[in-house]
């Protein structure tokens, strides 16, 4: 009896190969979209962890100030009074041929507890000898070298801090395994008299690595006793910890939509499974009434779908793991730009992402498939059963289904309606959406057929009609692939406004935050990188320029942890680019010059900040308190930044770089001639001098490339839901075969039955796109104004572009029409008797 | 059926396009070609280039020349004693700095802004003997001599490499502060001035190899009186005792055929001291310009050149960490003092592991000296053993001193 059952199983689906493709294409989708997109989140983690393990070494503690640098004596006067193990360092970014690097500046000499940079086995005194005495000598690792095409002691150029240094290969860092291999890849160390003098960091230190017993709070204290104010001991994983949280929110939303195309999978599964199962009914039957229990057919339909999902997933891993390659360079530029540097050169293969992905391939399949598991093993023990009964008894289900979706998006609203502000609920309310709205699309679609109908009536010609009620008459398998495809094609058209929304804003803030004619920076690491000291007075005194205000960036210690702390000193115009979410304008810039912090939206909303309230900065002279005069929108880093007056500043850490100048052009100047009058006048300098629209339009591409993951994921849901529609109907059409020979046999010709099926088709995409575009708005609004406001703390303007709707529509009808050419033009190729005999 | 390989085919080509994603790896960048520059100061013979170098006499003067001679590339402060604490307990110290230049003052760039840019490091060896506990401790220390962390100045004396120090209390060069502690030991002394300065070789010119400028200017100080303390772990000795302090500076010594040397520091009871060094050559010969002097209670010196010092290795002993086997005792003979002498390590293992693997010991000596007996203490180092064929030892002070 077993081997039977089963052979019927084969039998059944190996005459249908293209359904079976199909909806293994959708889980592989599925899968290697959410594998890739952990793949990536994981990778970009690693890497960060195993820079900052290459550059801490064995370390356990670090001293740091909250500042960038400390003062090196503090070093000196800890090792000469003997704490030991500790080893200075000096650490920077440099670019070579393009390719970003960390710079890593430490003393040999202190270095062996630490890391193994420098073993002497390596290349012995000549090495050693060459990085301390020659300026520019760096190690950096073979493979590096080899990439680059340097050998030992070449002399290449690199850019530091917007000017081009000659540096020179004194040898390689030795590296025993793949991982430490992996981790030097982005890495160069040198000596750091020579790290100080790339970085212009004279005196100054990043950091005091140290090796303190564990048990041992005693010794921790003591060194935190002598510390200066401004400089404590901090555990050396702190800093990934940090990193973690500062892009958690990045990682869940990316995760959220890559779960999207998931979901979007499942549909096709079921699809299939329940198409396969309504189809083999009258077999189902049969078998049930020789004596099949309704656990073998439950067994027999589930185990089907755990097939199709062990191949999809497979398939899907392996997908998934090219698919992250991509990815990880999209994530990585986007962790770039939002949050710090990272260099991230490939896929860290973590056992743990593939087997989430194999859980969630698997349990999506089940799941998927256990509601036409169910129905298989409640066909009755009998052999025939009308299809007509069948639909009938299905139209009722529609509509409970239909109530059940109505349910559900109810449940979803009241979510949204729950107070706090919490990322996953936000989730949750969007999943409710997303299946409510799958639950009611088949009780939908039959109103809508009914209506068209009503509207086509004895005016349309009757393939039309014909194809109106072989829609609504076959609702059974025709509502679940609507559902299917619009909630698919939904996904892209909600992403595609949330991205468009979100670019307009920025653009929009670009245009009135920007408010300076000019600016000028370093030409890489803009906002780190310091400017020469004439150059400020050089601009100042430049033909036609009226006011120049000033920036600088520098991390710092605080009550609410380490903060983005930007030192303006604003131009009379500046004022003007502040739109204030909260405080009055007048006041705050007055306050904000008396001494009081500006701070931008997300890191208000991160923190919980309001107006009124102080934060507490850990200045040289230790902790300070300082009002928040503003809560204004920017939209720069998602960490959100704080604004300090430079006056204010320098009061309390005396000395600030410029990293980049906004001019002013005299009112009666022209700005072109300004421009061209600096570029001139600072040629030897590696700037990047640009108009207020050439940095508008650098900042957009910025914009573009920050978002390019998103994009990609978008494109990437539009290729399932395109995959959705074609293997929806094209299973819909193959399966009327024998209709279709009926319909020929009585006399429609070839062309016309042709014309049926893409009307067929063509309506059911065409009602698929169009009740895409609530669920898609529904989406796009819940994604700008809950999630990225939970997840990013940003205020987004709602811009509906038309395009992207439209765009959602053509792609639903455009696979629908693809879907119905293939089944049209076999059919209208077979004879009539050939379609019409039993299969 | 028969359309079946359709789906076939376009599983076979997800299969590839996956596996060719997971495959792909960009190609690097283009490049732009590297500057690559013949390497300015690649051979050995430049390598010495703008260092001075000891060709000639000099005229020495004290206390100037116990600083720093930083023309020349290497140079050491070699400090080392017998002591006893109460109830005759012996202990052995060493406490060496080395001046090493990595490259010299017309070999370095236009000087640079960093505070730590500095062309001479500085290397330190600290050890320890417990004789009668069989115990021996040592400690390698580096840091650059910049920024602080380590250096040399005349006057008044410092020497230091961290909170490693040999201090003169102002300008006269005595009491001479020396103060090291390692890991788990330290010691604290007071050396006072003993006999007077000894010229080693000629006038101080102590040539090494045949070559014109391998010779170092060499001194030594062969008897200060030292009294501190010791310490081990939570223990701590009042000691009391002689040390010895040998000074040289050179850009190169040793020639091409040779491997090391034997080094004889005795100070006998009679008021003598010996000074023997044997420069060994690659196939164990003694080289003939290996030297020595024995200086007499007044300080009178007496010079002693290869053929009149014989000397007979009667044990050996392999080191348990290197592997290395050392000569661990020795019969030495000067018909010219009419001295036979046999020397003894301490304790066998005084061996110091570290970038460089030598043996440096106190050791204890027994003899005849014109038919009467005579006994004294001594340090004796060994170096240049673990270059032997079959040794798993590490680089000897070449690689260090730059004549590898």
């Amino acid at each position: 009896m077993i081997p039977l059952l089963w052979r019927s199983s084969l039998r059944y689906h190996s005459t249908r190969p293209w359904q079976l493709l199909l909806a293994i294409l959708g889980i592989t989708l599925g899968v290697a979209v959410v594998t890739a997109v952990d793949l990536a989140n994981e990778s970009a983690r690693r890497a960060f962890a195993l820079s900052v393990e290459a550059t801490a070494g064995k370390a356990t503690h670090q001293i740091g100030a909250g500042e960038t640098t400390l003062p090196e004596s503090l070093y000196l006067e800890l090792r000469l009074g003997g704490l030991r193990p500790s080893a200075p360092v000096v650490e920077g970014y440099l670019s070579v041929s393009g390719r970003s690097f960390r710079l890593l500046g430490i003393d040999p000499f202190a270095e062996a507890p630490f890391r193994n940079y420098l073993e002497i086995a390596g290349g012995g005194r000549s090495d050693l000898a060459a990085l301390l005495t020659r300026p520019g000598a760096v190690l950096m690792a073979a493979e590096t070298a080899e990439a680059l095409q340097l050998e030992r002691g070449a002399h290449f150029s690199a850019r530091v801090g917007g000017r081009v240094r000659l540096l020179e290969l004194a040898g390689f860092l030795p590296a025993t395994d793949l991982v430490e291999r992996r981790a030097q890849e982005g890495l160069l160390v040198a000596d750091i008299a020579t790290t100080q003098e790339l970085l212009g960091l004279q005196g100054r230190l990043s950091r005091i690595d140290l090796i303190l017993p564990d048990a041992d709070p005693r010794s921790l204290a003591q060194i935190e006793a002598g510390l200066p104010p401004g400089v404590r001991v901090e555990r050396a994983a702190a800093r990934v910890e940090v990193m973690e949280q500062m892009t958690r929110a990045f990682s869940i939303n990316l995760t959220a939509l890559s779960l999207l195309a998931l979901v979007v999978g499942m549909f096709l599964i079921y699809n299939t499974m329940t198409f396969s199962v309504i189809q083999r009914r009258p077999l189902i039957g049969t078998l049930r009434a020789l004596g099949t229990s309704q656990a073998e057919i439950f067994r027999l339909v589930g185990t089907e779908a755990l097939m199709l999902g062990v191949i999809g997933t497979a398939l899907g891993l392996l997908l998934g793991m090219g698919l992250a390659g991509v990815l990880v360079r999209l994530v990585t530029r986007t962790i770039n730009d939002l949050y710090f540097v990272l260099d991230v050169t490939g896929v860290f293969l973590t056992p743990l992402s593939l087997l989430k992905g194999v859980a969630l391939g698997l349990a999506a399949t089940l799941i998927a498939a256990l509601k036409p598991a169910l129905d298989a093993t409640r066909t009755p023990p009998r052999q025939v059963m009308s299809r007509s009964f069948l639909e009938t008894h299905y139209r009722q289900g529609a509509l409970h289904s239909g109530a059940v979706g109505l349910l559900l998006l109810l449940f979803g609203a009241l979510l949204l309606a729950l107070p706090g502000d919490s990322l996953m609920v936000g989730f949750a309310a969007l999943a409710a959406f997303i299946f409510g709205f799958a639950f009611a699309v088949p009780q939908i679609t039959l109103v809508l057929m009914g209506a068209l109908q009503q509207l086509v009536g004895q005016r349309a010609g009757f393939l039309l009609r014909l194809a109106v009620r072989g829609l609504s008459a076959s609702v059974s398998r025709t509502g679940i692939a609507i559902a299917a495809l619009s909630v698919a094609i939904a996904a892209t058209i909600g992403m595609g406004i949330m991205i468009d929304s979100f670019r307009q804003t920025v653009a929009q803030w670009l245009e009135h935050y920007l408010q300076a004619d000019i600016y000028i920076s370093a030409l890489d690491d803009p906002a780190v990188t310091p400017l020469p000291e004439h150059l400020v007075s050089t601009v100042r005194q430049a033909p036609g320029v009226h006011h120049v205000s000033t920036y600088w960036q520098v991390e710092v210690d605080s009550d609410v942890g380490p903060i983005e702390l930007a030192v303006l000193q604003l131009a009379p115009e500046s004022d003007r680019g502040y739109h204030f979410k909260s405080g009055e304008r007048q006041r705050a810039v007055r306050q904000f010059h008396e001494g009081a912090l500006l701070v931008s939206e997300p890191f208000a909303f991160h923190h919980r900040v309001e107006v009124g309230d102080h934060i507490e900065l850990l200045t040289p002279k230790g902790s300070r308190s300082f009002p928040v005069a503003g809560i204004f929108y920017h939209y720069g880093t998602s960490r959100g930044t704080v604004q300090m007056a430079r006056a204010v500043y320098l009061r309390h850490w005396r000395e600030a770089e410029v990293s980049s100048l906004g001019v002013y052009v005299e009112p009666e100047s022209d700005v072109e001639q300004v421009v061209n009058g600096l570029r001139r006048a600072l040629e030897q300098e590696a700037l990047e001098i640009r108009s207020n629209r050439g940095l508008r339009e650098a900042s957009l591409q910025i914009f573009d490339r920050t978002f390019a993951i998103t994009a990609v994921l978008r494109l990437l849901a539009m290729l399932i839901a395109f995959v959705g529609v074609i293997s929806a109907l094209m299973a819909l059409q193959l399966e009327r075969s024998r209709e279709f020979g009926i319909l020929r046999a009585t006399g429609m010709t070839p062309a016309e039955l042709w014309r049926m099926v893409t009307a067929q088709t063509g309506l059911m995409g065409l009602t698929a796109g169009l009740l895409a575009i609530p669920l898609g708005l529904v989406l796009a609004l819940v994604l700008i104004l809950v999630i990225n406001r939970r997840a990013f703390g940003w205020s987004l303007l709602v811009e509906i572009p038309p395009g992207v709707v439209f765009e959602g529509v053509l792609l639903a009808i455009v696979a629908a029409l693809l879907a119905g050419l293939v089944p049209a033009r076999r059919m209208a190729a077979t004879p009539p008797a050939e379609a019409l005999r039993e299969e | 059926m028969n359309r079946g390989w359709l789906p076939l085919v376009l599983l076979a080509m997800l299969v590839v396009l996956a596996t060719s994603l997971f495959l792909y790896r960009p190609s690097p960048e283009p490049q732009t070609p590297s500057l690559s520059v013949e390497r300015a100061l690649g051979g050995e013979a430049e390598a010495q280039e703008g260092y001075a170098r000891a060709t000639e006499h000099r005229a020495f003067r004290f206390p100037e020349d116990h600083g720093p001679h930083p023309d020349y590339r290497n140079e050491w402060w070699y400090i080392t004693g017998n002591l006893d604490a109460p109830q005759r307990r012996p202990f052995g110290f060493q406490l060496t700095l080395f001046r090493i230049a990595l490259a010299s003052e017309l070999q370095m760039a236009e000087p640079t802004p960093s505070a730590w840019r500095s062309r001479q490091v500085y290397m330190g060896h600290l050890a320890l003997t417990d004789v009668e506990d069989e115990r021996f401790f040592s400690e390698e220390r580096f840091a650059r001599g910049a920024a602080g962390l380590a250096g040399a100045q005349t006057s008044p004396l410092r020497v230091w490499l961290e909170e490693w120090r040999i201090e003169a209390p102002g300008p006269s060069t005595f009491p001479l502060h020396l103060q090291a502690g390692g890991d788990g030991f330290r010691i604290d002394l007071q050396l006072e001035r003993g006999k007077p300065v000894v010229l080693q070789g000629d006038r101080g010119l102590s040539q090494k190899s045949a070559e014109p400028g391998n010779a170092s200017y060499y001194y030594s100080l062969t008897r200060m009186p030292a009294a501190g303390e010791i310490t081990i772990g939570e223990e701590r000795w009042p000691v009391r005792g002689q040390a010895w302090l040998d000074r040289e500076w050179s850009t190169s010594a040793l020639g091409p055929d040779q491997v090391g040397w034997d080094w004889f520091a005795l100070q006998f009871a009679d008021g003598r001291e010996l000074m023997f060094y044997r420069l060994r050559l690659r196939d164990g010969a003694t080289d003939p310009l290996s030297a020595g002097t024995l200086v007499g209670p007044e300080g009178d010196v007496t010079r002693l050149t290869a053929d009149e010092v014989s000397i007979a290795e009667l044990a050996h002993w392999e080191s348990p960490r290197s592997g290395i086997r050392y000569p661990s005792r020795w019969h030495l003979r000067i018909p010219k003092a009419d001295l036979s002498l046999e020397v003894r390590p301490r304790i066998p293992d005084q061996e110091l592991d570290h970038t460089v693997t030598y043996w440096e010991g106190a050791v204890q000596v027994d003899g005849t000296a014109a038919g009467r007996s005579i006994a004294g203490r001594g340090y004796v180092e060994l170096t240049g053993y673990d270059s032997a064929p079959g040794k798993k030892g590490k680089k000897g002070v070449g690689v260090i001193f730059g004549h590898e």
